[in-house]
């Protein structure tokens, strides 16, 4: 699985990185990004559940 | 409920089903009222795009609350807003906000302190208004020893106690000279002393290579001390308002503390304490086919969109257990709230030593909840326990 962060949607809501930390981090702004684009097979769940709650549909998530 | 809410429409009550109302028979609503006109918008997919295109649906002018120019961020479109933003969102993002846990849950253990021997409180006024002021006053650099005289200008602006528009209008404008006397006041005096709170850092801050006047410095701090003195208050209310008629829900935040942030993101979206936000058209523009002209007023429900069926799977019920909450009671679009990760922190600290503390409350007896429209606090939160 590989993931993709759009930094002009996100809005600095910080969902993704409170609820899968293993997967997104805070920017000193607040802002999330993505650790790594490729999601390791244990992390896909939590990668699932920070690109779900994005209220602004910022994350993408590529299923391989 | 009747076919036509006017027949019994109470609006200090819940207002989840007056949104219902308005989602099935109004979702795109023209409004021609003295204390507001123009169009409000309670779909889900219509608030979003709302929110998400601030090149249609402009902030400038758009908020009307006694203010003389544009407050910033929030009236500032972009590209302008994003340099504004940039200043300002390290000192609201969480590892900054993470640093003044401590000190906040010393203070809501404070004022626990205070009301816990008697068994009852007006959890509105002794516990609800006073963290959030106390926190923002502290770290924004005015006197908390003064915060009772704030909350009386805040509410002046938020809720004036006037029966009509235009003394409304006159009131807020009123209210608003004082604010800004009390925030220029004390920009002089952090000028001559400057210590570490917001406005010495505003004063020496420069945004693309300029510093910030003193007038940006007022248009930031009139936002803050509106946005800082209410909407948590509002929050916390709702927040044990509910909890208070749910004494399932208390067991399970006292026996799983670590449920509380997601009883808390439940509770932001089928409460959004902060009901709505506003717009001005920028074009002439249409939303579900109903006419929009450049210049009007876009009133955007945000309780509205966050119990919409057409987007939440089991709307109406409210589940602690969501996997997918990704409500917007904090907004969305370039505007999101600024303060929304101090505002979490400040909820979840709250609701925390609360329960640790008061393990089983309720409402006192004959106590209805009544919510003020728009910024939902709860004056007559009167609370009882065994003490």
């Amino acid at each position: 699985m590989k993931v993709e962060l759009d930094h002009e949607r996100c809005q600095g809501h910080g969902r993704c990185y409170v609820l899968a930390s293993t997967v997104f981090e805070s920017d000193d702004d607040g802002y999330g990004f993505a650790v790594s684009e490729d999601i390791a097979p244990d992390d896909e769940d939590a990668a699932r559940k920070g690109a779900g709650n994005c209220p602004e549909d910022a994350i993408t998530l590529i299923e391989s | 409920m009747s076919d036509r809410p006017d027949d019994d429409l109470n609006l200090t009550g819940p207002p989840q089903e007056m949104y219902k109302f308005l989602r099935d028979h109004m979702p795109v609503m023209a409004v021609d009222h003295p204390m507001m006109t123009g169009t409000s918008v309670a779909l889900h997919e219509d608030v979003m795009t709302v929110l998400q295109n601030p090149d249609i649906f402009s902030s400038d002018g758009a908020t009307e609350i006694g203010q003389v120019r544009p407050l910033i961020p929030l009236e500032i479109d972009p590209p302008e807003h994003s340099k504004f933003r940039k200043l300002l969102d390290p000192l609201f993002a969480p590892r900054r906000i993470a640093q003044l846990e401590e000190s906040t849950r010393s203070l809501v253990n404070t004022l626990i302190d205070e009301v816990i021997d008697d068994g009852t409180c007006n959890f509105h006024k002794t516990i609800a208004e006073p963290l959030p002021s106390q926190v923002f006053l502290t770290m924004f650099g005015l006197p908390v020893a003064r915060t009772a005289e704030f909350i009386e200008l805040k509410d002046g602006i938020i809720r004036p106690p006037v029966e009509d528009a235009e003394s409304a209008t006159d009131y807020r404008n009123m209210t608003g000279q004082k604010i800004y006397a009390v925030l220029q006041e004390a920009i002089d005096e952090k000028k001559r002393q400057p210590t570490d709170d917001f406005i010495s850092q505003f004063l020496s801050a420069e945004v693309d290579g300029h510093q910030l006047t003193e007038n940006d410095v007022l248009d930031i701090g009139y936002l803050f001390f509106l946005a800082g003195l209410d909407t948590v208050t509002a929050s916390l209310d709702c927040m044990i308002a509910y909890l208070a008629q749910d004494t399932g829900a208390q067991q399970r935040l006292v026996d799983s503390p670590a449920d509380i942030p997601a009883v808390m993101e439940e509770l932001l979206r089928w409460e959004t304490p902060v009901a709505g936000v506003v717009r001005v058209a920028a074009q002439d523009t249409e939303l579900q086919g109903c006419p929009i002209k450049i210049g009007d007023t876009v009133s955007v429900n945000l309780g509205s969109a966050n119990t919409d069926e057409r987007f939440w799977a089991d709307a109406d019920t409210v589940d602690f257990d969501r996997e997918i909450n990704k409500h917007i009671a904090f907004g969305g679009g370039v505007h999101r709230c600024l303060g929304s990760h101090l505002a979490r922190m400040e909820l979840r600290v709250g609701l925390e030593e609360w329960h640790k503390r008061v393990p089983s409350y309720s409402l006192k007896p004959g106590i209805t909840p009544e919510y003020s429209v728009g910024l939902r606090s709860v004056d007559n939160l009167e609370l009882s326990w065994e003490s």
